[in-house]
């Protein structure tokens, strides 16, 4: 195995928002940042969401001009398909070890041209669609990924040799090994970002089994303009829905499911989603089954209000269970808080789980970074240091801390930099003053 | 069109690219796009018309690029979002094959037309195609531009001397570039300090902002001044002049017997600190232990009765002196927090009965009440608490009274929930048998740890009881006879919306947050709160942190209500900004300023008699052909390119840059043209 070395001050994990985010800041700054990122483009969650709330931007408007920057950034090493394997303590530093997986494509000659996409015999479910749609084996993700350039997903290749046929410059590879790379650093920031509650997570809700029963980010696809269908179709029949359905909190507040704590976000993109439906579906009825809503943010209340306005109903019940009818339409057994804890079924054509936000990298078996009990990485200085780990030189920002939605994500991306800058500084400058004050903080709140 | 052959003409070797973004539907759902394409490729000058599903993408932008790399593409139309979203992105673009970045220009078709002509794709189509014309009419006449390159100054001004003006401070001091801090008040730490234990850490709020507040002192590049406010300011980002007015504090640091001092004083005024709860003397401090330690006069309150100079005639100087400072700063950070909501005479019992305080003042009780004794409050014994939710908050039009200026409070304050719950699970920790009735619509324990409060709050027994907006809970004077003075009446909807009646001692509202009043310092620096009064940042996600002033950067409770932790990652976050901006030393202002033609001018001088800006536009001797005569010269850093010399110039011998007459002109032409075909057409 060939092995790289690259030399730099910050290295982030993870190329979603948080990540882009705080290695522009770094990079702006003059600093030289290695991004990390285990897909094949960066993006992160972001980029596959339709409009966000409260603005409803187009969310490609506002993802894929910092993805660009990422990528036009000279500061900037963008090393995508890889995956961080050890992290060793280097005096006040680390050396990490990582491996870039082979796409069995050489980046340098691939033009993103996707002549070989579009020979490859073998469709697969498009995981950038929540497997909603369909996509070739040998692919560029989707179509604004940084960088432009094809994958190969090996597993599901039969190695019929189209695409090296198909390509022009020659740049498909069956025989690539995964290259490994040396990375010295002052400092590392994780931006790992979350995964959401898979969709068979609750036995009451159909087990994952029922057709008709989707997640908020199939409805974010279902909704995008870039997404499979284009048009909101559900899954056993490809009817447009009559009476969509949501159910909050499926997944979040769940002692059951050892998930205590509240995710944030959904609440939000539930009332965003069912704007977006009204528009998409003018006739549908739009019901939300909540517990609580968690309007919380700048301009977030008078979101749901409007929501509220254009006819959206909001119904205090907690839906104990999803089973189906013969037509395959969705029934809830809904307990009406409202009205006093009454039960009722409602039969709707659609149901959306409301999913909630979970860990997605679990650092502990490459270096001892811990966790706290809600298994997002531990920042012990909550009030003063939010994005300190509990490891000097390493920091911590968005949803890897713990749900938050996009600008929050984007605030703690600002602070994790302004943190990591100020700890470089104080390396680079030998001046200990500033880094013992951070290091006080962080062997403060240990104690604490 | 000869006119338009003409041109061609005259201008054989411009070559320009017209591109025209879907923008993931928000054009492309009511514009037709490809016609807009089709139409602007047949125009004079158009080597390629292009469209993408997002030009502001990776792979859009590359398309731009390879066209003016490969077709020599030396102009470049973008019809698209609004400029202020992505001009500087495909700025780059341009820049980055090689063109000058002023050899391309914007046209918004998203927020001047498909966001607005909803119902009507034809029209929108066709005012797209008049706007992408006129786009093209000045581009054939864009003249290259060079960014004016200036030094930036590495100091930084904050302003506000909250925990989030604290932080910011310190986090910049922190990447080289000095500090200096105004704070309005004789004392810092803002509202953190008047709280006792805070969620979600639990700890003593004062303690972990003393040892900000010590660290800020300490910084050597910091410099603090307290009881100052800003009263000017002038110039531009990496070099405004601000001054700032300083008052005198009164008292000096060396004065010994604080407390003789403090009893000799015979005003008694409201203790801001304590929220009224208590009074204090006009010569003061904030709390025990507050930040500087020296004691303050009150020159709002202070009748010069001298009898504190009595007590101690050295350390006192009863004469009020203000001192005007300069700074010379490259960044200024808002950082100027919040005030609770104050709610109106009457809203819920306010001020008609005194058993019904705020949630600031509760926190306040519970500390001057100590812990190891019966809670109190006006001589009584405290049994039953009603605590009411988004008071001054979540105010909906129709059903809730709007506030002084006319608008209605309709945002969360994000923090009051948990605050509220963090409080009655205190309150159960040291008053074990009071019983709690917490009155909610919704609880929004949104944050991280911030759930458990909520757990706890219902395994320590507080009775929630939900209301909804149309019929919020009112407040009422006991009947004769009932033992406690008030009662709060509701329905409550987790009982199947049954009217219910609460009997209690005290009521606690949950106040909301409001911006500090802080409209002259906004004018100072010509920047804007949006339609909840917070100061309004430009984008939230694009440029969360910054105005549209460029150089001017926001932090903290001052932008929209916040908790201690994101008023200090939104602090942090500024840092970070202040640091991308002076890091270098270097800033960079757009071009669009005012150029005179030396030919032209006669040195008449309207032009400086019009420009509202201080150095911006000066008569000067120069010399022309070997003859020294005056003639206008502008001062590019100064000018912000307004145009009001334009307009005032007998001679035409003014031009905006990127913006001149002959460009307007072109426009305007193309526009009334495109009207006319369209007419013709009709
Ligand atoms: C259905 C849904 C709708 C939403 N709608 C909105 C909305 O409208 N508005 C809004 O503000 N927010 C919305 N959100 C929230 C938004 O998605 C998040 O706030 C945001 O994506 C968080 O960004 P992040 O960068 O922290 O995490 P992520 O987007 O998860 O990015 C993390 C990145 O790190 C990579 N990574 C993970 N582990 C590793 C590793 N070990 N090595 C290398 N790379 C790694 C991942 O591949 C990923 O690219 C929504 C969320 C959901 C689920
Ligand atoms: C009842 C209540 C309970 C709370 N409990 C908690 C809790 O438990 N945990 C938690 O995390 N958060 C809590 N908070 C929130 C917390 O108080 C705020 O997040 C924090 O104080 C905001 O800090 P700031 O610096 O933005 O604003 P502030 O604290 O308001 O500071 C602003 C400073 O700017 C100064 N200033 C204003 N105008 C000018 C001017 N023109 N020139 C110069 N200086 C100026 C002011 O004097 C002040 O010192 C609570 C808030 C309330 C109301
Ligand atoms: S944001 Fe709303 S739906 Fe999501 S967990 Fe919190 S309360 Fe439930
Ligand atoms: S945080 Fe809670 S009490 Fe405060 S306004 Fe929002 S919902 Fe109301």
């Amino acid at each position: 195995m060939a092995t790289n070395k690259i030399k730099v001050d910050a290295l982030v994990v993870g190329g979603g928002i948080s990540g882009m985010q705080t290695a522009l800041d770094l990079a702006d700054q003059g600093y030289q940042v290695a991004l990390v990122e285990k897909e094949a483009s960066i993006g992160g969650k972001m980029i596959a969401l339709s409009k966000v709330f409260p603005t409803l931007d187009c969310c490609s408007c506002i993802t894929t001009p910092k993805m660009s920057a990422v990528a036009h950034q000279e500061n900037i090493t963008l090393l995508t398909y890889c995956e961080v394997d050890h992290i060793k303590q280097n005096g006040k530093g680390f050396i990490v070890g990582a491996t870039n997986k082979p796409r069995y494509v050489d980046m340098d000659l691939c033009t993103g041209c996707r002549q070989c996409e579009y020979v490859c015999p073998v469709d697969l479910k498009n995981p950038f669609d929540n497997n909603l749609g369909a996509i070739r084996a040998i692919r560029v993700p989707f179509s604004t990924a940084v960088p432009q350039k094809v994958v190969l997903d090996i597993d599901n290749c039969i190695l019929c040799g189209k695409c090296q046929t198909a390509c022009a410059v020659d740049a498909i590879d069956f025989t690539q090994q995964p290259e490994e790379i040396m990375i010295e650093t002052d400092s590392i920031l994780l931006a790992t970002g979350f995964e959401v509650t898979p969709k068979d997570a609750k036995k009451e809700y159909g087990n994952g089994k029922l057709l008709n029963v989707i997640d908020g980010l199939d409805m974010e696809r279902l909704l995008a303009p870039t997404g499979p269908y284009g048009h909101v179709l559900r899954p056993s029949d490809g009817k447009e829905p009559d009476s969509i359905a949501y159910v909050q909190c499926a997944g979040s507040r769940d002692e059951t499911l050892g998930v205590e704590y509240c995710s944030r976000v959904c609440c939000m993109y539930a009332i965003k989603q069912a704007m977006l439906l009204s528009g998409a579906l003018p006739l549908a009825d739009i019901t939300i089954y909540y517990m609580d809503i968690r309007a919380f943010g700048k301009g977030y209340e008078q979101f749901y209000q409007n929501a509220k306005a254009m006819g959206i109903q909001f119904i205090k019940g907690k839906v104990a269970k999803i089973k189906e009818d013969e037509n395959q339409n969705p029934v809830f057994r809904v307990e009406m808080v409202d009205e006093g804890g009454s039960v009722v079924e409602h039969t709707h054509d659609l149901a959306v789980l409301s999913v909630g936000m979970l860990p997605s990298f679990d650092p502990t078996p490459i270096f001892n970074v811990p966790n706290d009990t809600d298994g997002f990485i531990m920042t012990p200085d909550q009030n003063f240091s939010a994005s300190l780990t509990m490891i000097p030189g390493i920091f911590a920002a968005g949803a890897a801390t713990g749900p938050m939605d996009i600008v929050d994500s984007i605030m703690t991306a600002g602070s994790a930099a302004s943190a990591a800058s100020a700890y470089i500084k104080s390396q680079q400058n030998g001046k200990e003053e500033s880094s013992s004050k951070i290091a006080d903080l962080q062997k403060e709140s240990q104690h604490a | 069109m000869p006119e338009k052959k003409d041109l061609q003409k005259d201008n054989e070797d411009i070559r320009i690219g017209v591109y025209t973004c879907y923008c993931g539907g928000n054009i492309s759902d009511i514009v037709d796009c490809e016609k807009v394409r089709e139409l602007t490729e047949t125009l004079p000058n158009v080597v390629v018309s292009r469209t993408d599903m997002s030009m502001c993408s990776d792979a859009g932008q590359a398309m731009i690029e390879e066209d003016i790399r490969k077709h020599g593409v030396n102009r470049v139309v973008i019809g698209a979002c609004a400029p202020s979203l992505h001009e500087q992105t495909f700025r780059g673009a341009v820049a980055r094959a090689g063109l000058n970045p002023f050899l391309y220009y914007h046209v918004g078709i998203r927020e001047q037309d498909s966001w607005v002509h909803h119902g009507n794709h034809e029209a929108a189509t066709e005012k797209a195609i008049v706007l992408m014309n006129s786009g093209l009419a000045k581009a054939r006449l864009l003249k290259p531009l060079k960014p004016i390159k200036l030094t930036a100054q590495k100091h930084a001004l904050v302003i506000g001397g909250g925990v989030a003006g604290l932080r910011s401070a310190w986090d910049i001091a922190n990447q080289d570039i000095k500090v200096t801090l105004v704070e309005k008040s004789p004392f810092l730490g803002g509202r953190m300090a008047q709280l006792e234990t805070v969620f979600p850490t639990n700890k003593p709020a004062r303690d972990s902002l003393h040892e900000l507040i010590e660290k800020v002192i300490d910084h050597p590049s910091i410099t603090i001044h307290t009881q100052a406010e800003v009263k000017s300011m002038s110039g531009y980002i990496g070099d405004f002049n601000i001054k700032i007015e300083q008052i005198s504090r009164g008292v000096s640091s060396e004065l010994a017997d604080q407390e003789a001092v403090i009893d000799s004083c015979p005003v008694e005024v409201s203790d801001e600190f304590n929220y009224g709860l208590k009074t204090r003397k006009a010569i003061y401090q904030a709390y025990p232990g507050n930040f500087p330690s020296t004691l303050a006069i009150d020159w709002e309150n202070c009748t010069l009765c001298g009898k504190c100079e009595k007590v101690n005639s050295s350390g006192i100087d009863l004469k009020k002196k203000s001192e005007i400072i300069d700074v010379n700063v490259g960044a200024v950070v808002v950082a100027t927090g919040f005030k609770p909501y104050e709610p109106r005479q009457g809203e819920y019992g306010y001020g008609d009965f005194k058993e019904v305080i705020t949630l600031p003042q509760m926190i306040r009780l519970l500390a001057l009440n100590g812990k190891d004794k019966a809670l109190m409050f006006k001589g009584r014994t405290v049994r039953n608490i009603g605590l009411i939710h988004c008071v001054g908050s979540r105010h909906v039009p129709g059903i809730h009274e709007p506030q002084e200026d006319g608008k209605v409070n309709d945002y969360c304050s994000r923090v009051c929930c948990t605050a509220t719950l963090h409080m009655t699970n205190d309150i159960r920790q040291h008053y074990p048998d009071v019983n709690m009735y917490d009155v909610y619509e919704d609880i929004r324990t949104y944050g991280r740890n911030h759930e458990e409060y909520y757990k706890q709050a219902s395994e320590n027994l507080v009775r929630f009881v939900r209301f909804q907006a149309a019929e919020g809970p009112q407040v009422f004077a006991s009947e004769n006879g009932n033992d406690q003075p008030l009662v709060i009446k509701t329905k409550d909807y987790l009982t199947a919306g049954l009217d219910i009646e609460i009997p209690v001692d005290l009521v606690v509202l949950s106040v909301g947050f409001m911006p500090n009043p802080i409209e002259e310092l906004t004018k100072i620096l010509k920047i804007n709160p949006g339609n909840d009064r917070f100061l309004q940042e430009v984008h939230p996600k694009l440029r969360p942190v910054e105005t549209a002033v460029s150089g001017i950067i926001l932090a903290g409770t001052a932008q929209g209500p916040m908790n201690i932790q994101e008023s200090v990652t939104a602090a942090s976050a500024a840092a970070s900004k202040v640091s991308v901006l002076l890091g270098q030393g270097q800033v960079e202002l757009e071009p669009f300023v005012a150029d005179v033609d030396h030919d032209k001018c006669n040195g008449s001088g309207e032009c400086v008699q019009v420009c509202p800006y201080e150095d911006a536009i000066s008569l000067e001797e120069v010399t022309i052909n070997g003859k020294v005569c005056k003639r206008a010269v502008v001062i590019p850093a100064n000018c912000v390119g307004c145009g009001s010399c334009v307009s005032a110039c007998p001679n035409r011998a003014i031009d905006i840059q990127g913006w001149t007459l002959g460009q307007y002109e072109s426009m305007v032409d193309a526009i009334a043209e495109g009207m006319l075909a369209l007419e013709v057409s009709a």
